[in-house]
């Protein structure tokens, strides 16, 4: 096909690349430098889509950011995108595109039926009905809706692309490259300040790429390109194009998306498909020009009617006409610019002006060209369903309401300008309360909150002169500031074409007789009649009527609508606009991708993995691994078919007969150094820590203030002021910030240095009858007798060469020992703990087998130590001291706390000695008792007991310690079971801890 | 200047722990433990330097505006 | 008051929509109510509604700040269910869930409930056994619970990461059937409704300035459209309730904090369920426009500034990313903020206070939506009746005081970290 409507030597595409794409499978072709949208108009195509509610046809409108209409699902590089924006995406070779929202197809949708169902959906519909039969909603109505809505399709593909992130200073951001941006960019570049220019669009320039100005003897386009060419060559001036600053957040943080493959058939091998740029400004400079805005009439959701700053956009950048029959409908000069541009081009467009009788020099060229114009007239209505086939005009009486005789005039597309609202957005996010311009008729920064200024048309200045004076000077001032440097530079001449003021005319009434529906929102479809629906209805605050209606909620955000809300319902409501007040500006300014935004923290590297060094022996030995926070520990090591059941009792078993070595390097590890450091353990643990000699261990329990246990260990007396803590691996982080705060802040008088060693030391955990013989085997040189090494001793030793510190302490119950070297030496310790345990029988055991190890002994540990239970619940009540205060303490003594029948840990036997207990279950007294069935207590942790070979179960119970010997029932409803059970002791096996001490 | 992701927040700056071992009432204990002021405008408030240099601060910011004031180092008492 | 349905959309249609009544009235402040509700969010729409419903009470006013329905009632992830551990909180939110399933009804207005179900997801054997504890917990509470394997998961929400390529892989999850969402905003109004019609004066553009109390009893409240006088005052203002309360020389344990969410642009249907990340805090369900609808921490301090930074939302979304990885092809369309009244157990209180005819609604931390009817309802009573109710009792504020404390997640008074 051919590309009818391209112009030849018009635009800044290049014509020597022409490229193949195809859109609802059909192929086209386009230029190298065009977008989905100006290769789709030079083709003709004009029917991209559906609207969201009446399913109306939809075309184009807008040529960029604020396009509310084209939106497609694009196909690239094997993948699919829902909802990108046909005027942003840039052609490549082999682009595939396709219509969304509509079924069969976009030409001929069955969801059109909404169109003329229409008068039944006003705003709010769905509120008042689909309320019967009670259970249709969910089953019949809403599942219909849904289908109805949403716009592109999500595919459940993983994301192959990459995106990455950037970390930036700045002293000047400037967001935006037209005029005002490329001007003060230039002025604080030259005067030595760190400048980033981001522009959003492939194209520097802006405005100026379009506007018939001259700028120091050159063409707006020509100057824009000189300066980007300077500033290109500048080292302290960093320029990005397809560069979106799209979030103002707190202190001068701005954040912007940088597409870097999305315009490529495929991203390039180790190249990103964006880029998220932190950019922490000094100064920011807000540049963002600001948007058309249309004029309201009857069917002005017909594909053709566009903004007239497109049209011209289309015809100047890309060399694309949007019609051969163009109306322009403006109330401002504006549109006349898009007009000249048509006639330039040897089109013949009809202006028709809603002003009586405007005098300014572009409107006398117009006249000049010999250019059609209407004054005082207006369009009352767009006709063509699937393409604007003619107008419906009228002439409007000078107080705006009365329309004279309706006139049908042919035209193919109608070019709407209905003045321009400043792009205020970013400003706005900074915390900016803007304020009402009533000359423009928008919203325009008021006082800066954070270090922001806004300059030209986002500003409300839409004079080139002034744009670029007021640019100049603001950069020159604040890279002052800055640089301390004083260079100014000269200010170009600049000729332009004088305008006259717009008329602040914005919806044109209805004709009598006609009920033509009239959109703000072309994405939602809200039209004036939803609005007049909302307030009547009482929803009259701004908030009410976006919600009620869902005005301003679309993808485009409002960008074209809002403002035009605002204006019907200041109307309505006779209140002035800025009593009505706009909604809420947030970021992102428009759409970012997820995938952005997350970067590089995707799949395994989501969150960090921690590995022992060990890791690599474990994995080499059949190591299932298990998630424990962020560590991997081994679970169970599997040998030949074991499952996890049988692998940890073999394990656990081996522990209670010979000896077993664990890998307890994911243990917390602080340091304590200074002459308070007892003091500082007196006050964080509950029992008494003064007196323990140095050489010696002692086990601890810590709370936090409201008395609930915050985590269980062991510290070590090293030396005499030196001493070694041990914390649980879920909580090391947390007891190392406690022990922080209470040292900087509360007791700062505490000459205490804590530091976390965890990643210093590995660790190994020995235990069995059998782990004394081997750790003699290891330390030839130590006494490791009972007496040498008694119960909690601590010595240092020898290990074939390797510096080590030997802890008599125990995980498991059993006589244990527990050996540290440096982290590098951890493999090595690993190695011949397992080459001379060979001679015991040696096996590693893991997490598994030692859960069941400390179960049968009723070790409390990480589900009984819940962040719910005080230290009597978990029978530590030895361990609270009575006579010395503690961090907690004061809680202790609540009602609650204190209650005679307060939960306490306990043992659970099934009475058939066979059935295993599901951890989560919970106890009842009466399996059979109407729900909701009064619960005892739950089960904590289950093991299957190697010592008695029955199941066992810790349990956490009301009254536990009256219990013991009680029958109950566990009960799991989830899985089906009820388990008749005895309470007993929760030191179920060596209850009186001779083994530890043996 | 540093990232708001090397800090973690530690909550009103101006709750006092009592003393150790005074004696004092369960309105005073439950006033530390739980009861908070947690007023919109300035805030008194502790963070740490968690991922750095791993000093508790004390900041004053608004709680409406997000806007940072003041701040001082743990040792160093609030004046207001 | 009209009713709506099909025929009256249809016999409105035809006369083009020009005789549909004010949902609710926008009235002048009278000198003296019954009952002032303060806080026009959709607790104390509800409370105002059952005040006149089941305890015959219409002298209401309801003073709002801004306009109704502006606060967390409008700005939240819309989910709606009974998954909790602790009797209090389960029976209390069930007792919401029937209120729930009947709203629309009850209220005539289609607040668009949606039964669809939330699972939460496990990553290892240890978090199935701890949803295993809650999910056991409800069935023996009389509230559905499912304990999903990994397959049954997979069948359910295919879309999720089921890869290799997983940091942490799915073991299963807890499913609620029951539990879904609702449409928000249509709560609000529709009890706002039906307030209005049995004589509640919703009062909005009204702020608190001060209170009247004297000798221990209220007796008015001042506000910026004048001094109202009332029997009883109820306090239902979530994020504000700290500064209310120093209004009243209370500190509560209550701190306001910043919670984040954001919807991505609309896609067609894809995940038909609320989710919830097990290996983080990631919530995500997709609404009837067809947008994923997402949540996850606080930002982690004292805010009112309804507006947040994107390091959290950063963080949010690599944990969606990493439940669901086609998220990351969609984009983030809107972001917002609501500011949480967080207690110090992460449970609500619904009680009288110190002062009488003073009644207090607060603490809800990111749960409140779903408890709006339950809240309401048990507010009303309790200020009908001068007395909790059952369903209310372990929501004390003197429950601090004994150590009575409802924590569901075991944090503690840090409530910043979530």
């Amino acid at each position: 096909m051919t590309q009818s409507f391209r112009l030849e030597n018009v635009g800044l595409i290049n014509r020597n690349k022409k490229i193949s794409f195809k859109f609802n499978g059909k192929k086209y072709y386009g230029y190298e430098g065009d977008t989905l949208a100006s290769a789709l108009i030079a083709n003709g195509v004009h029917l991209i889509g559906r609207s969201f509610k009446y399913h109306r046809p939809r075309g184009f409108f807008g040529a960029g950011v604020d396009e509310p209409y084209a939106i497609v699902q694009l196909y690239r590089n094997g993948e699919t995108e829902p909802n990108i924006k046909a005027t942003e995406q840039e052609l490549f070779d082999g682009l595939v595109a396709t219509s969304v929202n509509c079924w069969p197809s976009v030409k001929f949708d069955i969801g059109a039926i909404n169109n003329f169902l229409k008068i039944f959906l006003p705003a709010g519909f769905y509120y008042k009905t689909f309320m019967w039969p009670k259970s249709f909603w969910y089953k019949v109505y809403e599942p219909f809706i849904r289908k109805a809505a949403g716009l592109g399709v999500a595919s459940i593909k993983h994301d192959k692309e990459r995106y990455e992130h950037k970390y930036e200073y700045c002293d000047l951001l400037i967001a935006g490259s037209g005029p005002s941006g490329l001007a003060s960019a230039y002025a604080a570049a030259k005067n030595g300040a760190r400048v980033i220019l981001a522009e959003e669009k492939s194209r520097f320039g802006g405005t100026l790429l379009t506007s018939d100005v001259n700028i120091g003897n050159k063409s707006g386009k020509e100057w824009a390109e000189g300066i980007i060419a300077e500033l290109t060559e500048m080292p302290n001036v960093t320029i990005k194009n397809r560069s979106q600053v799209f979030g103002y957040y707190d202190h001068n943080m701005l954040v912007m998306s940088e597409r870097i493959s999305d315009h490529l058939p495929k991203t390039k091998k180790f190249h990103p498909k964006q880029r998220l740029w932190y950019i922490r400004a000094k100064e920011v400079l807000i540049s963002a020009g600001s948007i058309e805005r249309p004029i309201v009439f009857g069917n002005n959701d017909t594909p053709g009617v566009m903004l007239s700053s497109a049209a011209k956009e289309y015809l100047k950048v890309y060399g694309v006409l949007v019609g051969k029959k163009p109306l322009i409908f403006t109330n401002n000069d504006s549109g006349y610019e898009t007009a000249i541009e048509f006639k330039k081009n040897g089109i013949d467009p009809i202006i028709l002006d809603t002003r009586e009788n405007p005098q300014s020099e572009i409107v006398d060229d117009a006249k000049e060209l010999g250019i059609n114009i209407k004054f005082s007239y207006v369009v009352v209505a767009a006709q063509g369903y699937k393409k604007v086939k003619s107008a419906d005009i009228a002439k409007i009486s000078v107080n705006k309401e009365e329309l004279g005789e309706i006139e049908n005039i042919k035209c193919d597309c109608i070019c709407v300008s209905g003045f321009w609202t400043p792009t205020i957005h970013l400003a706005s996010q900074s915390g900016n309360k803007t304020k009402f311009n009533e000359n423009i008729d928008a919203f325009v920064p008021g006082k800066s909150k954070q270090n922001e200024t806004t300059l030209g048309a986002a500003n409300g200045v839409y004079t080139l002169d002034e744009t670029l004076k007021s640019s100049f000077e603001t950069a020159h001032e604040l890279s002052k500031k800055i640089t301390n440097n004083d260079n100014k530079i000269s200010f170009p001449n600049v000729i332009e074409k004088k305008s006259t003021t717009h008329d602040k005319f914005w919806c044109v009434p209805l004709p009598k007789g006609k009920n033509y529906k009239r959109f703000l929102d072309f994405q939602n479809d809200v039209a004036v009649s939803d609005i007049e629906i909302a307030l009547k209805e009482g929803y009259r605050s701004i908030e009410h009527v976006k919600r009620y209606t869902t005005l301003g909620m679309a993808t485009d955000q409002g960008k074209t609508s809002n403002l035009n809300g605002l204006q019907l319902v200041s109307k309505i409501e006779n209140k002035v606009v800025p009593a009505v007040g706009h909604t809420t500006f947030r970021p992102p300014y428009s759409p970012v991708s997820i995938g952005a935004i997350v970067g590089r923290e995707v799949g395994k590297h989501s969150k960090p993995t921690r590995k022992s060094p060990m890791h690599n022996w474990h994995e080499q030995n059949n190591a299932v691994f298990v998630d424990a926070g962020v560590w991997l520990r081994p679970r169970y090591y599997k040998i030949g078919d074991e499952n996890l059941f049988e692998a940890s009792k073999r394990e656990a078993k081996n522990v209670r007969t010979n000896v077993g070595v664990c890998d307890v390097t994911t243990l917390g590890k602080i340091d304590i150094k200074g002459p308070d450091a007892g003091e500082l353990l007196n006050r964080v643990y509950t029992n008494a820590w003064l007196k323990l000699p140095v050489g010696k261990a002692r086990y601890g329990v810590m709370l936090r203030e409201d008395g609930i246990v915050m985590d269980d260990g062991t510290t070590t007396r090293i030396s005499e002021n030196h001493y070694h803590m041990t914390t649980t691996t879920a909580q090391a982080a947390n007891v190392l910030s406690h022990l922080e705060y209470y040292l900087q802040l509360v007791w700062p008088e505490l000459n205490v240095n804590v530091v976390s060693t965890t990643e210093q030391w590995a660790g190994a955990a020995i235990a069995g009858p059998k782990s004394r013989d081997l750790l003699q085997k290891l330390f030839p040189s130590c006494d490791v007798s009972k007496e040498g090494l008694p119960f909690m001793g601590y010595m240092e030793g020898d290990l074939f060469g390797v510096k080590a510190r030997i802890f008599r302490i125990s995980f498991s119950g059993e006589l244990a020992y527990e050996v540290n070297v440096e982290s590098d030496n951890g493999n090595f310790m690993w190695e011949k703990i397992i080459e001379v345990g060979q001679a015991f029988k040696i096996q590693p055991y893991g997490t598994e087998a030692l859960s069941t190890l400390r179960i049968e002994m009723g070790h409390v540990a990480g589900s009984e130590l819940d962040g719910r239970t005080i230290p009597y619940d978990n029978s530590l009540e030895g361990l609270v001291s009575k006579k010395k205060d503690f961090i907690g303490k004061r809680s202790l003594t609540k009602e609650a706390f204190t209650a005679e029948d307060r939960q306490k840990v306990v043992g659970v036997v099934p009475l058939d000695k066979k059935t295993s207990i599901p951890e989560g279950s919970h106890l009842v007294k009466d399996s059979n008792a109407p729900l909701p069935n009064p619960k005892l207590g739950f089960i904590s942790a289950s093991c299957w007991s190697v010592e008695y070979d029955n199941p066992f179960s810790l349990a956490i119970l009301k009254d536990g310690k009256n219990m013991i010997g009680k029958k109950l029932f566990v009960m799991s409803p989830l899985k089906n079971k009820v388990i008749p059970v005895e309470i007993v002791s929760s030191h179920y096996v060596d209850p009186k801890g001779e083994r530890v001490r043996s | 200047m540093r990232s708001q992701n090397e800090f973690s927040y530690g909550g009103d700056a101006t709750v006092k722990r009592p003393e150790l071992n005074k004696d004092i009432s369960d309105q005073e204990w439950n006033d530390f433990v739980y009861n908070r002021k947690s007023l919109r405008g300035k805030h008194w408030e502790l963070w740490q330097h968690l991922s750095g240099c791993r000093q508790w601060i004390k900041v004053e910011r608004d709680t409406a505006t997000h806007e940072i004031f003041n701040t001082l180092k743990a040792n160093e008492d609030i004046s207001q | 008051m009209q009713k709506y349905s099909i025929f009256n959309l249809v016999k409105n249609a035809l006369s083009n929509h020009e005789n549909w009544d004010l949902a609710w009235k926008d009235p002048t402040p009278k000198k003296e109510y019954d009952v002032v509700i303060i806080g026009g969010g959709g607790h104390g729409l509800a409370t105002a509604y059952y005040l006149a419903k089941e305890h015959n009470i219409t002298n209401v006013a309801i003073i709002e700040k801004g306009w109704i329905g502006g606060g967390n009632v409008g700005r939240n992830t819309t989910i709606i269910r009974s998954n909790y551990m602790y009797d209090d909180n389960a029976l209390f939110s069930e007792f919401g869930m029937d209120l729930w399933r009947s709203m629309s009804q009850d209220l005539n207005y289609n607040v668009m409930f949606s039964p669809r179900g939330i699972i939460n997801l496990a990553h290892s054997d240890a978090q199935m056994n701890i949803y295993a504890r809650r999910g056991n917990s409800m069935r023996l509470n009389g509230i559905d619970a499912v304990l999903l394997n990994r397959e049954q998961v997979k069948e359910i929400i295919p879309m999720a990461d089921f890869s290799e390529n997983v940091r942490f892989p799915i073991f299963g999850g807890l499913m609620q059937p029951s539990a879904g969402t609702a449409r928000h905003d249509a709560v609000a109004w529709g009890y706002a409704r039906q307030a209005d019609s049995m004589g509640v004066d919703i009062i909005q553009n009204c702020e608190v300035v001060g209170f009247d109390v004297s000798n221990g009893k209220i007796k008015g409240v001042r506000t910026s459209r004048g001094d109202i006088s009332a029997k009883k005052i109820g306090l239902c203002v979530a994020g504000s309730t700290n500064i209310l309360a120093e209004k009243l020389n209370m500190t509560l344990p209550i701190e306001t904090h910043l919670l984040q969410a954001c919807v991505s642009e609309p896609v067609k249907p894809v995940l038909d369920r609320v989710v919830t990340f097990g290996a983080g805090h990631f919530y995500i369900s997709q609404s009837d426009k067809g947008e994923m609808v997402m949540g996850g921490d606080l930002d982690g301090y004292n805010s009112y500034a309804q507006r947040g930074n994107l390091p959290t939302l950063q963080h949010v979304l690599t944990e969606g990313i990493a439940m669901m990885p086609f998220l990351s092809k969609l984009k983030m369309l809107r972001t917002w903020g609501g500011i949480m009244d967080m207690s110090m157990d992460g449970s609500p209180i619904i009680d009288k206070t110190h002062i009488e005819g003073l009644y207090l609604n607060c603490g809800w931390c990111y749960g409140g939506f779903k408890a709006t009817p339950a809240s309401g309802w048990t507010f009303a009573h309790t200020i009908a009746q001068d007395r909790v109710h059952k369903l209310n009792s372990g929501y004390s504020l003197n429950r601090f005081n004994t150590g009575h404390l409802l924590d569901e997640k075991g944090l503690g008074t840090r409530t910043w970290i979530s």
